[in-house]
């Protein structure tokens, strides 16, 4: 993204490569077996879960329509701000959310959890417009597609001269909802993880109840949720290189490639947080 | 019935706080100019045009705000622990973190600017004592404002976060909010003043801010003066009704059945999409198309 031209056309797919890929399988690879040999297969599983989070993170933040510096002059659509840094919004608010339902079980955690990140970003996303439309005057239009895939509007005479198109077409709406409910339920399963394992151990090695480490487990899960949030939403951004527009973007294609590096990156970062007990074990 | 009318209370007030919180927090980042518009007030003394805006943006407001408000949670927590009243912790923890972001302003600043120096920009020490201070005075009210709507959370409705986590959490959602809704009247509507008014910037006119007052050279004042009267609002009203909606479905609802928050949110959104659409198509009927649709289906 340049200052003086806006995002560079460039939607190719762009699949992995070869050998990443193969890096990849083989990094998920040893942290699996690497968590399975620390704790067992609640280890293993809860590391499925922290890839499956981490995916999901990697995935969300491709709909989130993101214009940055060009959309604060209206010279492109999309929301005003960096794509990493929206997203942590929206799937941190949703971890709040998701965390706050935790003791009512896994799948109301979860939903929790999506629903918050998708809450956010519906009144962020609404708010935009609110300012395009009545502080600014000027109406939603898409400079990737000439007609809006939802509502049918067309776009190209509605972007104004020497633009790129303008405001969250209702498309972009929809992706930056879906988007911040898949970050939601990413953060919110990664930290339900974590919790279970922490939960599970911590009363064992420190020898002491479950209610007197509540509050320290709480803590290093949400802080490791963060964490992973914030990495594989950078990684996401990355692969995104700049700005886009939201599902309907030629960019959003190429998502496997992120999907495969955030599976790669939480299984690392994952045995980290879950080997972390067998450290405190050690010493 | 009494805990859900002192729950709904609480809301009500952690909403008031995040609607101020949202509105000193746009008003401070485009009084620094720290959103993404800073981009244009970097760009133009390369494009010739020196002006006296404020330069601080080294990160994005998520990130910035995260740190600042975490930094005030975490002392607040500090000093509640050594067993001094609430609300005095959280103005000492508020305090000794806007101290952080006054260096942060003048360092990036002075770095900022400094790195302009062959374009002829010069560094202009009045502007670093005039505005650091309004910036950090700002930065208090947005960062005192989320600190205590984190503790009311945790404290009067039980979250289960400890209050540094909470304040990280909503301190990025706050510069979430606060840059997604003020930055484009900050970008667009002050910075290019000059240029149409109900149309985006032309990509040629980058560069070309508007340097000029009523009465001599634009500074951030002015800007803040401007911003304060719409994008800052409205960046308090979308944080307040985030951190509303967000605790006022599971407050009022979670007694009722252990789904219904999550259904309330889902029809919250569905409410929210008919009143984008509702804009949306009123703007394209109020403003009509620029061009004859017939010209531009090729």
């Amino acid at each position: 993204m340049s200052a003086l031209g806006g995002p560079a056309q460039t939607g190719g797919v762009q699949p992995p490569t070869g050998m990443g890929l193969v890096l990849s399988i083989v990094l998920i690879i040893v942290a699996l077996a690497l968590a399975f040999f620390l704790v067992q297969m609640a280890g293993l599983i809860a590391l499925v879960g922290i890839i499956v989070g981490g995916v999901l993170i990697a995935f969300g933040v491709h709909f989130v329509p993101v214009g940055g510096a060009p959309a604060a002059m209206g010279q492109a659509p999309g929301i005003a701000t960096g794509v990493a840094m929206l997203a942590a919004g929206a799937g941190l608010a949703g971890l709040f959310g998701g965390a706050w339902a935790a003791p009512f079980g896994f799948a109301v955690a979860l939903a929790g959890g999506a629903v918050g990140g998708g809450l956010l970003m519906a009144i962020t996303c609404t708010m935009v417009n609110v300012i395009y439309v009545f502080g600014m005057g000027i109406p939603a239009a898409s400079g990737k597609v000439a007609k809006d895939p939802i509502t049918g509007d067309t776009f190209p005479e509605y972007k104004s001269q020497g633009t790129e198109g303008h405001g969250l077409p209702f498309i972009s709406w929809v992706g930056g909802v879906i988007g911040g409910a898949l970050g939601g339920l990413g953060g919110t399963l990664i930290y339900l993880e974590l919790l279970d394992i922490y939960q599970a151990q911590l009363p064992v090695i420190l020898n002491v109840t479950v209610e007197q480490i509540a509050s320290v487990a709480i803590s290093l899960a949400g802080i490791f949720a963060v964490g992973m949030f914030l990495m594989n939403a950078v990684l996401a951004a990355y692969n995104i290189t700049g700005t886009i527009e939201g599902p309907h973007d030629p960019k959003f294609k190429r998502f496997p490639r992120a999907v495969i590096a955030a599976a790669a990156a939480s299984a690392v970062a994952g045995i980290f947080a879950i080997a972390l007990l067998g450290l405190v074990g050690v010493f | 019935m009494e805990e859900i009318v002192f729950g709904i209370g609480i809301t009500a007030l952690a909403g008031a706080l995040a609607t101020v919180a949202g509105a000193a927090e746009d008003t401070e980042s485009d009084i620094g100019s720290q959103g993404d518009p800073n981009s244009q007030v970097q760009l133009a003394p390369q494009m010739g045009y020196i002006h006296r805006i404020f330069n601080k943006a080294v990160a994005g407001e998520p990130p910035a705000y995260g740190l600042w408000v975490a930094l005030g949670a975490g002392l607040a927590w500090a000093f509640m622990a050594m067993q001094i009243n609430p609300i005095l912790a959280i103005v000492l923890g508020s305090a000794l973190a806007v101290f952080v972001q006054g260096v942060y302003a003048t360092t990036a600043y002075l770095g900022r600017t400094a790195s302009l120096a062959k374009f002829g920009q010069p560094v202009y020490i009045d502007i670093l004592k005039s505005m650091t201070t309004v910036t950090m005075a700002h930065a208090f009210v947005a960062i005192f404002t989320t600190v205590a709507m984190c503790h009311l959370m945790i404290s009067a409705l039980g979250h289960p976060f400890p209050l540094p986590l909470l304040g990280l959490v909503w301190g990025i959602a706050l510069g979430a909010a606060g840059s997604a809704t003020g930055n484009p009247f900050y970008g667009k509507e002050r910075q290019y003043q000059e240029q149409k008014f109900g149309a985006g910037v032309p990509i040629s006119a980058s560069g070309n801010i508007v340097r000029y007052a009523e009465a001599g050279q634009r500074n951030s004042l002015d800007n803040g003066f401007f911003s304060a009267k719409l994008g800052g609002p409205a960046s308090g009203i979308c944080f307040g009704l985030i951190v509303f909606f967000e605790l006022w479905r599971t407050v009022v609802f979670e007694e009722l059945n252990i789904w219904g928050p999550i259904i309330v949110g889902i029809i919250v959104i569905l409410v929210f999409a008919i009143i984008d659409r509702y804009i949306e198509v009123w703007a394209r009927k109020t403003f009509g198309p620029y061009t004859a649709p017939e010209e531009a289906s090729s």
